[in-house]
């Protein structure tokens, strides 16, 4: 299993993929950062509060987690490299679990990169404003500690669709269909028909803006970040599970 | 070493692979042949797991693959020459699987310099050429110094000079002591590799046997040439032998070059060519793949 995740963790430094994505973040960021502070008022980027929803602008890295654990998992079927892969380490399960640990583990250094970032051009920006950087430590470790976490589960779960969907443009289309498109519609009808009016906290982007509220929005249609977590948790147990048994039902050919 | 026993693998109402038997000895390259959707494929990834047979086993070292303990390093493959991430440099691609597969750091460079891509080793595999890929697709097949090696048409995509090179390296392979199992379709390169051939037809046993008791077995042929070609046909033809026109020869068939002379003697017929046909592996092929077609 250690040579195998080893092995997942080279593959996901080795190409160019990485670089590309990491410069969109970052260019990403930087434009939100700086129109976020820019634009507002200085009342409203003044307080402790309101800084701490700016770092909320590294939740961005919880997407390029996402791609990227799609695109690594998706490119072992597109590239043909499945075959060297499991030759390799023939444990369909090693495979699986290795790749969904990588997804985690990349996720995490993404988020700490972009979590960075938003942090340093926050003490560039604020100041330049005006406005006094006062973002406390307490609040923001915990914030930080809860992105950190979200960011791991996010990672294995687009390692594990990639694994179940192989085909990469259709396995990044829809998830991009679902975080921009498909939960939003479904949690509104159940909102507007469903018996259980609450039941779309339990989708997965709600239950990570529940695992994430600073308590700044309305937080009355949101988990706890306990329960979200664990709903999350359970989303990405399930994206993992149905990897490996789809993985070790299918032929490699 | 290599045992493949009534094994069976069916995709929808299509039998791949029907009962095939064989096995692959220490020290021997076995050629594998067969027309195309023969089921040498199919064969080759069952027997390193990555097809699930419907019965019958696939052992490699009286196990199957899976169950070998660092498989990687007791049998290379080569599958496919495009089975490469084209953004990864070529030393990165084998690392990543000399990580996985427990092969020693440093093997990654001997490997790159025993197929000759040692230059091209920091180049992305997006720039390689066919043959290139081929190589390194042998170099990940030899990164854990394995004793069995199981190759699908590694000569293709190589020149001529890739080819020589491929027959020397799989013979002083097998001169180690490795078993190698290679399907091809060049039959002229099997024939001048493999000490012995399996032939497999529409996923069924056809024969095995090494090169020279298959080529042996099978009747050779006699080119004549006469200016009586006619009337030679007709005597050759009473004597049960089967003639074929071939411009302005005879090929036949069912008896030596001395017994078409003599008939032709007999007969007093003047000859201008009478040469012996060797049988090529390639003649056996088709003679045995056709024979199962009808």
């Amino acid at each position: 299993m250690i040579a195998s995740l080893s092995s997942e963790w080279l593959k996901l430094r080795t190409t160019r993929t990485i670089f590309w994505l990491l410069v969109a973040l970052s260019a990403v960021i930087t434009l939100f950062v700086v129109a976020g502070v820019v634009t507002s008022e200085t009342q409203d980027v003044s307080s402790p509060r309101d800084q701490l929803d700016l770092l909320g602008i590294g939740m961005l890295a919880l997407i390029i987690a996402l791609i990227m654990g799609l695109i690594v998992s998706t490119g072992e079927f597109r590239h043909g490299t499945i075959t060297s892969t499991l030759l390799a380490t023939p444990s369909r399960a090693s495979v699986a679990i290795s790749k969904a640990i990588a997804g985690m583990l990349f996720a995490v250094a993404l988020v700490g990169l972009a979590e960075g970032l938003v942090l340093l051009e926050l003490a560039i920006v604020l100041p330049a404003k005006g406005v006094d950087f006062a973002i406390q430590g307490g609040p923001a470790a915990a914030f930080l500690g809860r992105i950190f976490l979200a960011a791991a589960l996010w990672g294995a779960i687009g390692s594990g669709v990639g694994l179940s969907i192989r085909n990469q443009i259709g396995a990044v289309v829809g998830c991009f269909a679902w975080l921009f498109l498909a939960e939003g519609l479904i949690n509104a009808i159940l909102r507007s028909h469903a018996i259980d009016s609450h039941a779309g906290r339990f989708l997965p982007l709600q239950a990570t803006g529940a695992v994430l509220n600073t308590g700044a929005r309305n937080s009355a249609d949101l988990l706890s970040h306990t329960a979200g977590m664990a709903v999350l948790c359970g989303w990405m147990a399930l994206a993992t599970v149905l990897a490996l048994v789809l993985l070790r039902r299918r032929d490699v050919s | 070493m290599i045992a493949v026993e009534d094994l069976r693998k069916r995709y929808g109402k299509t039998l791949a692979v029907d009962g095939l038997s064989f096995t692959v000895e220490p020290g021997r390259v076995v050629g594998f042949l067969g027309p195309n959707g023969a089921g040498k494929t199919t064969t080759l990834r069952i027997l390193l797991g990555l097809v699930r047979a419907n019965s019958g086993r696939a052992t490699i070292l009286g196990k199957s693959y899976s169950q070998l303990e660092r498989p990687f390093c007791q049998v290379g493959a080569v599958l496919e020459a495009s089975g490469f991430h084209p953004g990864r440099k070529a030393r990165n691609h084998l690392r990543v699987l000399a990580r996985a597969g427990h092969a020693s750091k440093t093997r990654v460079d001997e490997v790159l310099k025993i197929v000759g891509l040692e230059g091209a080793a920091r180049k992305r595999v997006g720039g390689y050429s066919l043959g290139m890929r081929q190589r390194l697709a042998l170099a990940a097949a030899l990164l854990g110094d394995p004793g069995v090696l199981i190759l699908d048409e590694p000569a293709n995509g190589l020149d001529p000079e890739g080819i020589r090179w491929l027959r020397d390296l799989l013979r002083s392979l097998a001169a180690e002591g490795r078993a190698v199992l290679i399907s091809s379709h060049v039959l002229a390169e099997i024939e001048q590799t493999a000490d012995e051939v399996v032939i497999i037809n529409k996923g069924k046993f056809v024969a095995h046997g090494s090169v020279e008791s298959l080529t042996r077995s099978s009747e050779g042929r006699v080119r004549v040439r006469s200016p009586q070609a006619a009337k030679l046909e007709k005597q050759l033809t009473k004597a049960g032998l089967k003639v074929d026109v071939d411009g302005d020869a005879l090929l036949v068939a069912g008896g030596s070059s001395s017994k078409v002379g003599e008939i032709a003697a007999k007969s007093q017929v003047v000859l201008h060519e009478l040469t012996p046909i060797a049988t090529q592996l390639e003649d056996v092929f088709f003679a045995l793949t056709t024979e199962e077609k009808r």
